[in-house]
């Protein structure tokens, strides 16, 4: 994105949000929705802008596990870690998704089309294991089920 | 239009009343967030694709969650002089069979759970019919049979998404009643009714609101910390996304009472329903002049904003919302002041927990007195649990407090699904602690569950059987805890990773006594001098398992001598 | 004024005075590491400073740093209770921080000569395996110098301290009030031909200013620029010189009656 282009969208975002409660986090949301991640140049520019010095403004980005300061991949798979999914298998998910996908949580897949993470919960325990790709949330997902969960989501077995 | 009087009330109610029990046949896909996961949404979609040329006579609807989690997804089915009937399990395939049966007045037998002839929202009785006699009733079932719902008798009923639904099953009538009562008989009310902060450490709400209405302040804030953070909880998330706008009014009684002329509502970015369900609600508080300037024709104006949490569980304190609210990072700051007397932006603020603010109109609506007759005594009222795990039934369950442990986890949840034991529950999430069977007599109120070593917390609770480690378990609480530490105070952050180091050490069987001993004099430090709540209550896990599964950590230890 | 007790101590207090201050001020020796006076609000981290308060039949553990003075308050500072949490707390900050000298000096006097707990491993730090994380480099820098150079990074047990990116900051004033602060002296700073480098910053580097009349290096550049306006309203003879040479011109003027700057 090129400079005027990213002033012009951030402006809109910093005017769109000017009531102080939440303000600060609101912005960087909402830049975040719309670029898929925090750059170090929208950073600079809202630090800037709202007078915040940056070292406080990567403080928050960092203390806060909803941000990404890099690019995810295309298809974001969430495996909840909570105490139902926990006691129902949760690890053996990741460690099932890391082996079919070959990367680590919080890793993305070379060709940019997944990323694994792992969340504290969604509060969809009753449906436990679960597990979200992107906004959708699946329940009663096991190890043997992610084959397919997985290709409709166009990925295909080596 | 806007709400200014009680007759303009009743002239919507009328209107809700129709979509809720008129002439057309009802139905009301379960549409909640556990409801989608299990496919409700195809399922809506499948029927509002059968009854388009039969708009006439159908009424299709999406309504919030009933609770009955494991029998998802649900459909509510009301034929116009029929008891309102509970479909389980309902397949998007099936849809169409449904339907068919139906416009003929009959239910699917084999797809019904449970039909409801009357019901009592506690802000109006509804009678919806008698009849189907081969249909078991709501409280036959063993799930629903324990069960008081209070704060739940909206949900899974009415559309969230629909303030006239809400307003024909007399919502927003407590909020006329508070605004004709002066705003320290309404904190009176509150007070009398005996109800207790319902996010865990039970501080009495009514005091919490002198306390704020008495520091004098030109502004005032109410927040409504929808941060359900603990792993395995998710009562509030429910009460948000099936009956938004008991929150809301919630809200806006306490601000009057406080005199505070602006809420937030804080809530984790986790629950993008909730959000939208509540952005929804508020709006359309906003079209009916229920929020903004003079409410009901007063002079009290209020107006609610929405604050989306960024993910660390450590907001859930006060102190860390406030500071996150503000923009900063989330870390706590010592207290006091407290928030009643310094809270957002340096004022006087009331922090209240979302099922908190749900029993407002109920309390204005049965009065303080009968209140707190429900429940037990210095306990009054329900609360809701989030009932999942290695039990049978799963779901919401909203029991009188003093109710048994035992009732819950075998009458309600029907104990174990695979014939295991039950070994333990884990209440209060990462804050609380794991009671074993032995403990099942106990009662469930504040106190006694202190003295079991564990909280109340915000409602989770999570049935081990015998085949979960209890090790395992409290190594995954201090990891829960030690990742979510804001990193400010030294035991917290230091000492949880230590504690983490030495679980890990024993389940590799390479512990000895004196890591234990070593673990319990650290656990005692850390809820001793931690800086906030958080700290103080994270080695609860590992303390109870300690108190009542030591002999699995000394398996472990005397494992690795061998 | 109140009456208060710390151990067999009578003291009268104001209302509301700060403890940890007040035990100080009268030589009681309460350790303290994120406590520092400079600062109004107490910040309550490093929790090192815990008293007993006795109240009635009730007696609990809380930080001196956050304890206001009340009338017929009664604490101990070294009671058995304190002594042993503030032990484990040591033994913590032993393995957090395993070269940081007066911490080691701080345990030997508790009798701890080891910490049971496994040391933090790392090959390089650019704290020197000395940081407690108590935050007042963070707190002098944004709060006193306004610059806002350096913040907490992170969370929880990864929590870090450092400037964003891990970059060089150019907002550094290269004051070293950081330096100066540090209870612990993990941070560090050198001086290298005509910069100031920041070593635990990133190695952030300041410009020097040159004595314009003499060539010595005689503060930070942005140092200068952000002073220079303060004290007095300089003559531009003056603006560029090291405080040797200023003090040398301004005799010079006053002795032979030339026009002195107006004072700020």
């Amino acid at each position: 994105m090129n400079n005027t282009k990213r002033a012009k969208e951030l402006e809109e975002i910093i005017l769109k949000h000017s009531s102080p409660a939440g303000r600060i986090l609101s912005i960087l949301e909402e830049i975040q929705e719309r670029e898929g991640y925090l750059s170090k140049e929208s950073l600079k520019y809202i630090s800037k802008r709202l007078n915040i010095p940056l070292a406080d403004l990567y403080s928050l980005v960092t203390f806060y596990s909803f941000f990404n300061l890099e690019r995810g991949g295309k298809h974001t798979i969430t495996v909840c870690m909570g105490t139902a999914c926990y006691v129902k298998g949760a690890p053996k998910i990741i460690e099932e998704l890391e082996r079919r996908l070959g990367i680590k949580e919080g890793e993305t897949t070379s060709d940019g089309i997944f990323t694994i993470k792992s969340a504290r919960c969604f509060g969809a325990c009753s449906m436990a294991p679960v597990v979200r790709i992107n906004e959708r949330i699946y329940g009663y997902v096991f190890p043997e089920s992610l084959p397919s969960l997985l290709k409709l989501y166009g990925w295909k077995e080596k | 239009m806007k709400i200014r009087s009680l007759e303009d009330l009743e002239e919507i109610a009328h209107r809700g009343i129709q979509k809720i029990k008129g002439e057309k046949i009802r139905i009301a896909v379960g549409l909640g967030t556990c409801g989608i996961a299990t496919g409700a949404d195809y399922v809506y979609t499948y029927f509002e694709n059968a009854i388009k040329d039969l708009t006439e006579r159908v009424f299709l609807t999406k309504v919030g969650c009933f609770g009955y989690c494991s029998e998802e997804p649900l459909v509510k089915v009301t034929i116009p002089g029929k008891p309102l009937t509970i479909l389980s399990k309902v397949n998007p395939e099936e849809t169409e069979e449904i339907l068919r049966a139906v416009l003929s007045g009959e239910i699917p037998d084999k797809k019904a759970l449970c039909k409801i002839e009357e019901w009592n929202h506690i802000t109006e009785y509804m009678v919806y019919g008698k009849g189907l006699a081969n249909i078991p009733s709501y409280s036959d079932l063993p799930f629903f049979r324990g069960q008081l719902k209070l704060v739940l008798r909206n949900a899974g009923l009415i559309n969230p998404e629909d303030l006239e639904e809400y307003i024909a099953i007399g919502g927003y009538k407590s909020l006329h009643k508070a605004l004709n009562m002066k705003p320290e008989e309404v904190i009176e009310e509150v007070k009398r009714a005996g109800l207790r902060g319902r996010g865990g450490a039970g501080f009495p709400t009514g005091l919490k609101w002198e306390i704020t209405a008495k520091n004098e302040s030109d502004e005032k804030y109410v927040i409504c910390n929808a941060d359900e953070g603990d792993p395995g909880a998710y009562m509030n998330r429910n009460e948000l996304e099936s009956d938004p706008h008991a929150v809301i009014e919630g809200m806006i009684i306490g601000g009057y009472a406080i005199g505070a002329k602006e809420g937030i509502i804080y809530i984790r970015a986790e629950y993008p329903l909730a959000i939208k369900r509540i952005e929804t609600a508020i709006k359309q508080a906003r079209e009916y002049g229920l929020l903004g300037e003079n409410i009901f024709g007063s002079n009290f104006s209020f107006d609610i904003k929405i604050v989306k949490g960024a993910g660390a569980f450590v907001c859930g304190e006060e102190t860390a919302m406030i500071a996150s609210i503000e923009g900063k990072t989330g870390r706590p700051r010592p207290r006091p002041p407290f928030p009643a007397e310094k809270g957002l932006w340096g004022k006087p603020t009331s922090i209240n927990n979302v099922e908190t603010w749900c029993n407002i109109p109920i309390i204005l609506a049965m009065g303080g007195e009968r209140f707190s007759k429900v429940g037990k005594e210095n306990n009054a009222g329900t609360k809701v649990f989030s009932l999942v795990g290695e039990v049978k039934r799963i779901g919401l369950v909203e029991v009188p407090l003093g109710t048994k442990l035992k009732t819950i986890v075998h009458d309600i949840g029907g104990g174990s699904p695979s014939g295991l034991k039950v070994k333990a529950v884990q209440i209060g999430g990462p804050s609380g602690g794991c009671i074993p069977e032995e403990g099942f007599d106990t009662p469930i109120d504040y106190e006694s569950l202190r003295d079991l070593g564990t909280i109340m917390g915000s409602g989770g609770m999570v049935v081990m059987s015998e085949k979960t480690s209890m090790v395992e378990t409290a190594l995954f609480f201090i990891g829960f805890t030690s990742e979510e530490s804001c990193g400010k105070c030294t035991p917290c952050r230091e000492g949880l990773k230590q504690m983490l180091h030495i679980l890990h050490k024993i389940l590799s069987r390479r512990g000895s006594e004196e890591d234990l001993k070593l673990l319990e004099e650290l656990s005692m430090t850390i809820q001793t001098t931690s800086l906030c709540g958080l700290g103080k209550t994270a080695p609860n896990p590992v303390l109870t398992t300690l108190r009542y599964f030591r002999e699995e950590y000394e398996g472990l230890i005397n494992d690795g001598k061998d | 004024m109140v009456k208060i007790k710390i151990n067999d101590q009578n003291l009268y207090a104001r209302e509301g005075e700060n403890i940890l201050k007040l035990a100080l001020k009268e030589g009681i020796d309460i350790p303290h590491l994120c406590y520092h006076e400079i600062f109004e609000e107490p910040y309550g981290a490093c929790r090192l400073c815990i008293v007993e308060v006795i109240k009635d039949d009730e007696r609990f553990i809380t930080t001196s740093c956050t304890l206001q003075a009340q009338n017929g308050l009664e604490i101990l500072t070294q009671s058995p209770e304190v002594v042993k949490h503030r032990k484990i707390l040591l033994e913590l900050y032993l393995a957090q921080a395993p070269n940081a000298e007066n911490i080691k000096k701080l345990a030997e006097k508790y009798g701890i000569e080891k910490s049971r707990f496994p040391k933090r491993a790392f090959v390089t730090d650019h704290l020197n395996g000395k940081c407690i994380l108590c935050g007042l480099c963070i707190r002098v820098c944004g709060e006193v110098m306004k610059a806002g150079v350096i913040n907490y990074i992170g969370r929880g047990p990864s929590t870090k301290i450092n400037t964003p990116f891990f970059e060089e900051n150019p907002d550094c004033l290269g004051c070293l009030a950081c330096v100066n602060i540090c209870p612990t002296e993990a941070v560090s700073a050198e001086e290298v031909e005509n910069r100031k480098i920041l070593k635990s910053w990133s190695e952030t580097k300041v410009k020097m200013k040159e004595c314009k009349n003499c060539g010595s290096l005689f503060t930070t550049y942005p140092l200068w620029e952000k002073t220079k306006s303060l004290l007095m309203e300089m003559d531009t003879e003056l603006e560029e010189l090291c405080p040797n040479c200023k003090r040398e011109l301004l005799i010079k003027k006053l002795t032979k009656n030339l026009p002195l700057p107006k004072p700020y």
